[in-house]
């Protein structure tokens, strides 16, 4: 049982965590950018509607959090032992 | 006589999980529970089917950016109150858990309560624990892939169900209802209906008080909110020890035995699986399960109750405890502040909003010699339910007036509209570029909705 709580830990602790910095960076964007407005501006000839770019907007910043919290995994369980 | 603390071990230690099964018990928290449980579930499913003024009452249209609740409506230039929204729920947590600890774990977390919701439709189709916990060890039988199955499908079906009344909070419900009967949804309204049900059998199906002690940030965090004051979960130590097995009416001190009769039932009501007589622990979600679990056996044995009862450190060490304390009182008023000043803003909100853009091309224009103009764009949002006609009017420098294109200025309800406003003022009244004046735009239908916006007019250099 000890591998699959092992990975329970990895999941729990890198697509949760980045799932809500996700959640929350994406309702800070989107509040203050209408991604119609982001779609006329630099691809006006795709038909992107407001609920795929939302969609869009949301996997980009989970995406990039979910890197950083694996980044984070690896640097704290490869890292040297602290002293305690 | 069984060693406890290796019946903790292998129940409790996550290391080693197996299954936990936590044994039904029956008293006043338990029954706490499910009323909680009821009410919420029944506010989250029953919420999106309300009707107010022939719309769905509570809406989060993000196709068209506005947030309806009720008699309100939230564009995105209201995120100041999402903000504050954010910071009373932050202060709320602060202030109960400050009183009494993990309050919200035990009671209100969505976490918690559908794992109750889970928990109930698995007793109702594999039994009672010591049933579930037989078949979990039984080969598969016919009956245990019927129990099995039932259970799985019951469960599905919920969270179908689950994730259909969130994505209800976004689409239309009824439409969405029409949709999923004619499989006619679009692709992102199948996606984040399966993806919603897909979390919730998953967190509540399976990983249940593992989501509390690997992904929960508050678990982490609360132990700073506490202090010695905090209403804890406890084992009365020095009334329960040494604990252990004895017939109904012995008297326990002439065996030289506390009141604890060691027999496990707290442990197996535990829905993290751990042993409250060890002490606070960081898995206990403070659900209360274990006193009522307890206080029943205390009833049986005719001893009084409260072996296992919310106290605090203070009252535990046998030290005043204080309920009322600084920090409590602090959360408290802050709260409050807060609270009343969502209120009070949201009663004085104008349904309007007004964007002043000056013409980036042309500073300024000389009609004649004596008359500078200045053009603006005016933006105008009307978040009122209703259409209004505006008037314009301008303020705040010496012979100041405005021509404003196509007036009257006309706006349908819940929509923008930009009128140019061409801006004079005698050279006179003029200093330079960046003179500040007041444009004033008012319904003429309602003096209230009436919005004063600061610019700045530019006239030529000296
Ligand atoms: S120790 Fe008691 S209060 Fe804490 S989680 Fe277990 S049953 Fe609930
Ligand atoms: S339920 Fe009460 S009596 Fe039974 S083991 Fe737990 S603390 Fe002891």
């Amino acid at each position: 049982m000890r591998a699959s709580s092992r990975w329970l830990r990895i999941l729990g602790g890198t697509l949760w965590p980045s799932f809500l910095a996700a959640t929350a960076a994406c309702v800070v964007f989107f509040v203050n950018i209408d991604p119609e407005t982001l779609r006329m501006q630099t691809l006006p000839a795709w038909e992107i509607g407001r609920g795929t770019g939302y969609a869009i907007g949301f996997f980009m910043f989970w995406a990039v959090a979910l890197l950083s919290s694996m980044l984070t995994l690896v640097l704290i369980d490869g890292g040297p032992r602290s002293q305690s | 006589m069984k060693d406890p603390k290796s019946d903790a071990n292998d129940v409790g230690m996550y290391i080693s999980r197996e299954k936990i099964h936590p044994r039904e018990v029956d008293g006043p928290f338990q029954r706490l529970r499910y009323l909680a449980v009821f009410v919420l579930l029944g506010i989250y499913y029953g919420i999106p089917w309300l009707q107010w003024d022939g719309r769905q009452a509570v809406l989060f249209d993000l196709p068209s950016r506005q947030f309806h609740i009720f008699a309100l409506t939230f564009w995105p230039q209201d995120f100041v109150y999402l903000a504050l929204l954010l910071i009373v729920a932050a202060l709320s947590l602060f202030f109960f858990t400050a009183l009494a600890g993990r309050l919200w774990c035990g009671y209100a977390c969505p976490q918690t309560v559908w794992t109750e919701a889970f928990i109930w439709m698995e007793r109702i189709t594999e039994g009672n624990r010591q049933k579930r916990l037989k078949l979990d060890k039984s080969p598969w039988t016919r009956e245990k892939l019927l129990r099995r199955g039932s259970k799985h499908l019951l469960w599905i079906v919920f969270a179908l169900f689950t994730g259909f009344t969130f994505v209800g909070y976004f689409t239309p419900i009824l439409e969405l209802g029409q949709g999923l009967m004619q499989l006619s949804l679009g692709f992102w309204e199948w996606f984040w209906l399966l993806f919603y049900s897909l979390a919730t059998w998953g967190n509540a199906g399976f990983l249940r008080e593992q989501v509390c002690i690997y992904m929960c940030p508050y678990a982490r965090f609360q132990s700073a909110m506490f202090d010695r004051n905090t209403l804890i979960i406890s084992y009365d130590e020095e009334r329960g020890e040494p604990r252990g097995g004895r017939a109904r009416r012995v008297d326990p001190k002439a065996q030289g035995l506390g009141d604890c009769i060691d027999c496990n039932l707290c442990v197996q009501a535990c829905p993290t699986g751990i042993d409250i007589r060890e002490g606070l622990q960081y898995e206990c979600i403070a659900c209360a399960a274990c006193i009522d679990a307890c206080n029943g056996v205390m009833d049986k044995m005719e001893y009084p109750r409260g072996l296992i009862r919310y106290s605090t450190e203070n009252a535990m060490a046998g030290k005043p405890a204080r309920i009322l304390r600084p920090r409590v009182l602090a959360y408290g008023v802050l709260l409050l502040a807060v609270l009343s000043g969502i209120t009070y803003s949201l009663t004085q909100r104008i349904p309007l909003s007004v964007e002043v853009l000056a013409d980036r091309n042309v500073v300024y224009r000389e009609v004649d010699w004596e008359t500078i103009e200045n053009v603006y764009t005016v933006r105008i949002l009307n978040k009122d339910r209703e259409a209004h006609t505006y008037e314009i009017s301008v303020d705040g420098l010496p012979g100041i007036e405005a021509l404003v294109s196509d007036e009257p200025v006309r706006v349908s309800a819940a929509s923008t509209d930009s009128v140019v406003v061409r801006v004079r003022v005698p050279r006179s009244a003029l200093d330079g570029p960046g003179n500040p004046f007041q444009l004033t735009l008012q319904s003429t239908a309602d003096p209230a909705v009436k919005t004063v916006n600061t610019a700045r007019f530019n006239g030529p250099r000296e």
